[in-house]
């Protein structure tokens, strides 16, 4: 009976910690259109840091960065009905990525091999996916994708 | 005597007379062309233009109002229409100007100023020769996502 009690003990905590590592559904989320949206501008941005660094446009750079935070100040609205640990968790994640991402714009005052810049951009895209890491699958954007209508790479 | 008054008063009839009759025909072919309002807007904070696509038939007046519907990013944009195959130079060109166009650019057709989220700007502009225009956004790096065409037809 003891070893019962012992063993249901455990289910539940495994439960509860599944149940607080999973990352909120997207139906859950107070606010699903401006999350969405604010993720897949942090993404837009991002693939904008990547393309002014290949073309050596580094004085576009810290531009971008000042995006970067507006598209953050944009998830942070998306979820400032969610609860509290929710929102900290992001919070956490999301400083981190904008850290990465004024490291780069810091290092672009001086920048004259993309190189180096291209490396911390990548440091920074896992930053990135830390925080896309709390949302739902279906809410994540794909870095591959090309924005909503427009058309890629037309040249005319 | 007579005569030379009157004649000088014909003559300055007609001086005055001249002017006015060309000026009315010019409004008037102005008032008979047909114009057009185009509307295109920026997809929100999206690097994309909606509609992508537009058409018009040539010699038409047409009125491009282009609006900015972002919401979040501070990011600049603008309407460029230039002749086939010149986006990319034209592209490449206004980057170091910070996506400016130059006015006296003979590869651009017609064009909108920068302007900021929730703005609206305008243009207007006669449709050239048939053929399908690209148009993009001149701000740096915008416009390998954010352009379209123009079709004009006969």
């Amino acid at each position: 009976m003891k070893r019962e009690k012992k063993m249901l003990a455990v289910l539940a905590l495994t439960v509860l910690m599944l149940t607080l590592a999973a990352p909120l559904s997207a139906a859950q989320l107070k606010s699903p259109d401006t999350v969405k949206t604010a993720l897949r501008l942090l993404v837009q941005v991002s693939n904008d840091f990547k393309r002014q660094i290949t073309n050596k446009n580094f004085a576009r750079v810290p531009h971008e960065y000042m995006e970067y935070t507006e598209a953050a100040d944009a998830l942070r609205t998306g979820i400032k009905d969610e609860p509290a640990d929710f929102k900290a968790k992001v919070e956490s994640r999301l400083k981190a990525a904008v850290a990465a991402y004024q490291k780069i714009s810091d290092m672009s005052a001086k920048a004259t091999d993309p190189g180096p810049l291209m490396a911390e951009h990548a440091k920074a895209v896992t930053a990135m996916n830390a925080v896309f890491d709390l949302f739902p699958a279906d809410m994540r954007p794909d870095p591959n994708l090309p924005p909503p209508g427009g058309r890629r790479g037309g040249r005319g | 005597m007579r005569d030379s008054v009157l004649s000088r008063r014909a003559l300055l009839l007609g001086s005055l007379a001249f002017p006015l009759t060309f000026s009315a025909c010019r409004r008037s072919r102005t008032s008979e062309q047909q114009v057009v309002d185009l509307v295109i807007e920026s997809d929100g904070d999206f690097l994309a233009f909606r509609p992508d696509e537009l058409s018009c038939r040539t010699g038409t007046m047409i009125h491009v109002t282009f609006h900015h519907t972002g919401k979040f990013l501070s990011a600049l944009h603008n309407w460029v229409l230039v002749l086939p195959n010149q986006m990319e130079a034209v592209d490449k060109d206004a980057e170091k100007t910070d996506g400016e166009i130059s006015p006296d650019d003979p590869r651009v057709i017609a064009w909108v100023p920068m302007c900021g989220k929730g703005e609206r700007v305008t243009t207007q502009f006669v449709a050239p020769a048939p053929g399908d225009y690209p148009f993009f956004c001149s701000t740096p790096g915008h416009a390998v996502d954010m352009n379209g065409i123009m079709h004009v037809t006969e």
